[in-house]
């Protein structure tokens, strides 16, 4: 067995007609690039870890390792400690972004899957020619700049004579009086600015599930779906009995997907509510920037909050992942 | 096929029909009336903007903001424009540079710790950027890059995810006219420049195209890295526009719809390519 196997890859070696020139120039083509990801991703990767167990800000003077040590001293696992447990003012704020980061996912997956899976089979209903029409411009916003949505939304959401403040009254609804900065607005315990971010989240990135979820259906048989017309199925049965089912693992691995880009938003949170009222919209993400850039507080704790997102990101990834390899036929 | 007849022919199918149609449409109105609405008051006057309740449309459309941003010296908008090509470009033809070779590496060669190799690189598509950004921003400062824009562009040199999609189209291709020009003297990086290059027209516009349309609107690395007026990419002039120019919106609506128009002008000639590539790279 053992024999076998290591004749085996040398006579895969063989047809590979691998010279030693060639493996060299294999070699030394790739050193730089691998230095290079070593230098800008892993590097920096094991520094974070690193930086997650020691109380440390820049300006202070630390050991030649990085700057840590000296006065920037090892503190052992106090940072996620303090933010676990701890009453400084950072732990706080990062404890209420966590609950809100998923608060956020937890509305924001919902609605664009209500949106976009009817979307995306009537879309597939209609001809080839407005399909495309309608699915480039529902994909418009995903390419935007975030920065220039939010401008957008923040005249959406102006206050009093806003766009939406104006559509609410055109058919007599009474609009709130501020969409964003009201922290006394809460509808079963969302806030409303918070729904009002989730909104304007789920316009600027339904177009992505979108376009996957009509390439899905693309992809299911024809036969089936006029098997199932020709037996008499209304539009809701063969929605639910045959589109559901057959796009099943697409939506599981949307899913997966939408919720980890949900962890992530950032500019929309620091641009339109800046994390108010009274940190309503504070999250993870923003949570980690202000910590870091603006107060310039312990960079050891920002690290480690980064960690915390990191991990649960990371189980994320390898259900995606595991979702991915499952096999799959119509 | 006659019950697919009948089916034509029925109330329900047409009423389906039309529901169809007006759900789409609705999503439509839904999808472009915020552009629109920014579109049209920014071609309002200061007086009108101010005015409340607004009207839909501007009495007499101006271009005034968009020439006061392009025009007003105290704005360095022309500047941010050119930041924001300049970092674009670099970064396309890096990253497509360094993706199609290290594409090509992967795809063509056999030698030892290629596995190991690749899971290395593929590590950088695993890792959310916030778990870098504070070592990425102590590693400018030491080298020296911070307020330049060689810090939006050195670190971004090697793009996983670019690698990635060359090597599964790469390895598509056949080795017979590798094979064939290594018979005639080509040299390895020959093979590389002139067989496998030429033939990669399509995944490297579309690489080209995203690494374009990523490195335009990103925001976040730019707001940590680039601290000084002129060296702005256009998000981050919205933004402090945004900040600064609260008396006069004008210019903040002008300004966030220059943002948009290069991204769109893209768009409306590459749309089809562009929407085929996001539903494919979200199952690789």
């Amino acid at each position: 067995m053992e024999i076998s196997s290591l004749f085996k890859k040398e006579v895969v070696s063989e047809s590979g007609k691998l010279t030693a020139k060639q493996r060299r120039f294999a070699y030394t083509s790739l050193a730089p690039i691998l230095l290079y990801m070593g230098l800008f991703t892993l590097f920096p990767i094991l520094w974070a870890v690193v930086m997650s167990f020691f109380s440390y800000t820049p300006i202070r003077q630390g050991s030649w390792f990085l700057g840590l040590g000296g006065q920037n001293p090892f503190v052992g696992i106090d940072n996620y400690i303090e933010l676990f447990t701890g009453t400084g003012k950072p732990a706080e704020v990062f404890r209420l972004a966590v609950k809100n980061t998923f608060l956020f996912t937890a509305l924001v997956l919902p609605l664009n899957l209500v949106i976009t899976l009817p979307l995306a089979v009537l879309l597939e209903s209609i001809g080839e020619r407005f399909k495309t029409l309608f699915r480039a411009i529902y994909f418009l916003p995903t390419i935007s700049s975030s920065v220039a949505l939010v401008i957008i939304w923040s005249y959406m959401y102006a206050p009093g004579w806003g766009l939406l403040s104006m559509m609410f009254k055109a058919i007599g609804l009474v609009p709130p009086k501020s969409w964003l900065q009201d922290p006394n607005t809460v509808y079963f315990g969302v806030p409303l600015a918070m729904l009002c971010v989730v909104v304007a989240h789920v316009w600027q990135d339904f177009g992505y599930n979108l376009v996957i979820f009509v390439a899905a259906l693309q992809s299911i048989p024809k036969t089936l779906r006029e098997a199932a017309r020709v037996d008499g199925a209304s539009i809701w049965q063969e929605f639910w009995l045959i589109v559901v089912p057959l796009l099943r693992r697409t939506v599981l691995l949307t899913s997966v997907l939408t919720v980890i880009s949900s962890l992530q938003v950032f500019v929309i949170f620091q641009l339109l509510t800046r994390g108010g009222p009274k940190n309503q919209t504070q999250t993870m993400l923003l949570s980690i920037y202000e910590n870091a850039f603006k107060f310039a507080n312990n960079l050891g704790l920002s690290a480690a909050m980064s960690m915390i997102l990191f991990i649960i990101i990371l189980i994320l990834t390898v259900t995606q992942f595991r979702i991915l390899r499952t096999e799959w036929e119509y | 096929m006659a019950a697919s007849l009948r089916k034509k022919n029925s109330i329900g199918f047409v009423l389906g029909k039309s529901g169809a149609y007006a759900v789409l449409i609705l999503g439509l109105v839904a999808t472009l009336l915020p552009f629109f609405y920014i579109m049209v008051s920014s071609l309002k006057t200061t007086a009108e903007l101010r005015k409340t309740p607004p009207d839909f449309f501007p009495e007499k459309p101006t271009l005034e903001h968009y020439t006061t941003i392009l025009t007003d010296e105290d704005i360095p908008i022309v500047q941010n424009l050119g930041n924001s090509i300049f970092v674009s470009l670099m970064r396309v033809i890096i990253t497509l540079f360094t993706s199609s070779f290290a594409g090509y590496i992967f795809a063509k060669y056999h030698f030892k710790g290629k596995n190991l190799a690749f899971g290395v690189i593929l590590i950088q598509i695993m890792i959310p950027f916030q778990v870098v950004m504070i070592p990425n921003y102590l590693l400018v400062v030491k080298l020296g890059l911070i307020d330049s824009l060689w810090a939006l562009i050195i670190p971004a040199f090697v793009d996983a995810y670019g690698i990635f999609m060359m090597k599964q189209f790469i390895e598509a291709m056949p080795g017979e006219l590798m094979d064939a020009a290594r018979m005639d003297g080509a040299s390895e990086f020959g093979i590389y420049s002139k067989i496998i290059l030429p033939q990669m027209g399509p995944p490297l516009a579309s690489l080209g195209i995203f690494t374009f349309m990523a490195t335009w609107n990103d925001y976040l690395w730019p707001l940590i890295v680039l601290t000084s007026p002129e060296k702005r990419t256009i998000p981050l002039l919205v933004v402090w526009f945004q900040t600064q120019h609260v008396s006069n919106q004008g210019l903040v609506l002008a300004a966030s719809i220059l943002t948009l128009l290069p991204i769109f002008f893209v768009y409306i000639f590459l749309q089809r390519w562009i929407v085929d590539q996001a539903t494919s790279s979200a199952f690789k």
